[in-house]
């Protein structure tokens, strides 16, 4: 017991330095080990991802880390998650994301920083990449029973496009199977409500903060919710 | 038409790579060995934003022209690095033009190359770039902005239909907006009394459809218009925007070649950026051949650049790439408040000076709220805009630029992530007289005052 309780300890700070190094093997492999000594998931989660995601969020505002390392720390995550799954269900992530950049723009920094943190966070991401058609995006979140899709577009023309992907979702009859969050530098809280978006957020921060509003109470709060809106 | 045939081919036949290791291994990790050999790790000074060290400049530049030679570029098209020799760069460079004359008439422009603290002051580019607009502003919004003599060039906002009909990307509306975007905008300059004002577009275009409409006969004018090129980040050439070139090319068009990079992004910090932007600006003049070329730093926690690191990124980046090669460099300024604000004017005065005193050739003006908001840009930040440009060139130094953007900073630096969103041309212009509200015109008073007694003196 006391060994278990050490190795435990000791693998979970192996998995939390995994993680803030972007390590996915090391992470891997401190899951594993966790998970044979059958460390509970909720204290996997609590006692080492969370807190290496928090201390990368906290790095990325001071500049301490950049869009690379959050990737790469998201995918070890990411990593570690799918060795716990079998044990947490899919629960133990808080929701599937299916993201992407709309049709006809091909800017995609804006939606990746938002995927590297919402995969730091916790969520399982489906990322499409940019210029996807409305189409893609209802399909695969069909195919991967998403909880949420996320719609990024940088350029005004493209942004139209958006409202397609809920008219197709409505013209389906599937509307309430998903959230939809849009957002990039074209897209205004007003964009959001006309269309018929569950949710806008000013930037990746708290893109994460409306998915966990969304993932925690949506069926029961007043949507589009929007954070961040300019005063 | 020979050197496109060559980088075209190079997007053939150059090394094989994936977006996914070009973007999160490639460019974060030889920028980061170059910023180590290079001894530029944790040179940025929060406490001088903008840079007077021309000899860390200089270090700047030959870091960005290493990274240029080991990094090169990538095709999205064919998951190739479009990789350059040496040669190659030296002769773009050499063969980059250091002036260009555009327009007609009284209203004809001439842009020069600019070094630091050069007393020719930049070219100023009015717009509210990359703003939608409603069809019924936008010839009252391109007429307001260009009453301003000031201001030299115009480039439009973004048209979001044309006769109530929604433009959606790569679609024949998109081809026709192109072609609306140019007719409007020359008759927005007859109207105003300024014809023969040189222009910049296809604004609008998010591709090469768009771009091609406006090129048509009757059009944007080849000899008077600059036409826009702009590669996503990092440094990445697609064919979509290789078409554009093709085309400026066949019409002996002016070019400006375009990249914004981010800080947080994929070259990381404050120095990262600068050394980033310095490997695009001469990418840029080796891959497209261009007339201008923008290299612009934006933050990435706000996307704009007139935070603190930023302003340092872009003031070094400026300084070295005028020092080292005689590109014509175009910058933007990038703000994040709404018109009708004191933000938004400090945030314009701090940029603006930052980039005219570091020898930025020709500028764009004002990017109100991120442009997020459906028609929150007004003329008045734009002559804001321009005065202060031309102004901080003839009269302030490095040393000098740095004291005055010191004391802007704090005015508005917390407020970045949480910016006000001011007012919409229509809320703060009149539109019979196209005059600014009174309110907008006080706070306009207010912040040159401001200006006045920091030691900047009032243009014109």
């Amino acid at each position: 017991m006391c060994r278990d309780v050490e190795v435990i300890n000791k693998n979970l700070n192996l998995l939390k330095e995994a993680i803030l190094r972007g390590d996915s093997e090391a992470a891997r492999n401190a899951a594993l080990i966790l998970s044979e000594a059958e460390a509970p998931v909720v204290k996997i989660i609590d006692e080492a991802i969370r807190p290496a995601m928090d201390i990368l969020g906290e790095k990325y505002e001071r500049l301490e880390v950049f869009l690379p390392e959050l990737v790469l720390a998201g995918e070890a995550a990411q990593e570690a998650l799918k060795i716990l799954l079998p044990k947490g269900g899919a629960q133990i992530f808080k929701g599937k994301i299916v993201i992407g950049t709309i049709y006809g723009d091909i800017h995609d920094i804006g939606k990746n920083i938002v995927s590297a943190m919402l995969s730091a966070n916790g969520y399982q991401i489906i990322d499409l990449g940019n210029d996807v058609h409305p189409t893609k995006f209802v399909e695969v979140a069909k195919t991967e029973s998403a909880n949420i899709i996320g719609i990024s577009c940088l350029l005004t023309p493209s942004m139209f496009y958006m409202r397609d992907v809920i008219q197709r979702l409505i013209d389906e009859n599937i509307r309430d199977k998903f959230y939809i969050i849009v957002g990039g530098a074209a897209v205004s809280p007003e964009w959001a409500k006309e269309i018929g978006a569950d949710g806008w957020a000013k930037d990746a921060e708290r893109a994460v903060e409306l998915c966990n509003i969304l993932m925690e109470k949506g069926e029961k709060i007043e949507k589009p919710i929007i954070i961040g809106e300019w005063r | 038409m020979d050197l496109l045939f060559n980088i075209l081919d190079k997007t053939l036949t150059g090394p094989i790579t994936t977006k996914r290791d070009f973007e999160f291994k490639l460019v974060p990790q030889i920028t980061r060995q170059i910023l180590k050999e290079y001894g530029l790790e944790k040179t940025f000074d929060p406490s001088n934003p903008v840079n007077s060290d021309l000899n860390l400049a200089d270090d700047f530049y030959r870091a960005g022209y290493e990274l240029a030679l080991r990094l090169g570029m990538f095709c999205p098209d064919t998951s190739r690095r479009v990789i350059f020799a040496e040669e190659e760069i030296r002769e773009a460079l050499r063969n980059a033009p250091s002036e260009i004359a555009l327009g007609y008439g009284k209203d004809r422009v001439t842009i020069r190359s600019r070094r630091p603290e050069d007393r020719n002051p930049p070219v100023a580019e009015g717009s509210s770039l990359g703003m939608a607009i409603s069809e019924e502003y936008f010839i009252p919004l391109c007429m307001a902005i260009a009453q301003y003599r000031v201001i030299d060039i115009i480039l439009a906002p973004t048209l979001d239909t044309i006769n109530r009909r929604e433009i959606r990307a790569r679609t024949p509306y998109e081809t026709i907006m192109g072609m609306y975007e140019a007719r409007y905008i020359k008759e927005a300059l007859a109207r105003i009394g300024r014809p023969g004002m040189p222009l910049h577009g296809v604004e609008g275009a998010p591709t090469e459809y768009g771009y091609f409409g406006g090129f048509l006969w009757g059009g944007f004018d080849p000899d008077r218009t600059i036409g826009i090129a702009l590669i996503p980040e990092p440094i990445t050439l697609p064919y979509q925007i290789l078409h554009r070139v093709a085309v400026n090319h066949l019409l002996g068009s002016p070019l400006e070649a375009g990249h914004m990079l981010c800080i947080g992004g994929y070259f990381g910090s404050p120095e990262g950026a600068a050394v980033g932007s310095i490997a695009a600006q001469i990418l840029q003049a080796a891959s497209m051949f261009p007339t201008l070329v923008e290299s612009t730093i934006l933050d990435a926690r706000y996307f704009g650049n007139t935070g603190r690191e930023a302003l340092w990124s872009t003031s070094i980046s400026v300084q070295a790439r005028s020092r080292n090669n005689k590109i014509m460099n175009l910058g933007i300024t990038s703000q994040v408040s709404g018109p009708c604000t004191e933000m938004l004017l400090y945030e314009t005065a701090a940029i603006s000076i930052a980039e005219s005193v570091s020898g930025i050739a020709i500028e764009i003006g004002t990017r109100p709220a991120a442009c997020r908001y459906k028609n929150y840009g007004s003329a008045l930040e734009n002559k804001f805009f321009a005065e202060v440009l031309k102004s901080a060139a003839k009269n302030l130094k490095l040393p000098d630029a740095n004291e005055v953007v010191k004391t802007l900073l704090p005015k508005y630096e917390s407020k970045l992530k949480d910016p006000p969103k001011g007012k919409s041309f229509p809320e703060c212009t009149d539109l019979k007289t196209l005059q600014p509200s009174r309110e907008w015109l006080e706070i306009y008073e207010k912040i040159w005052r401001e200006l006045e007694d920091l030691g900047l003196p009032r243009w014109g």
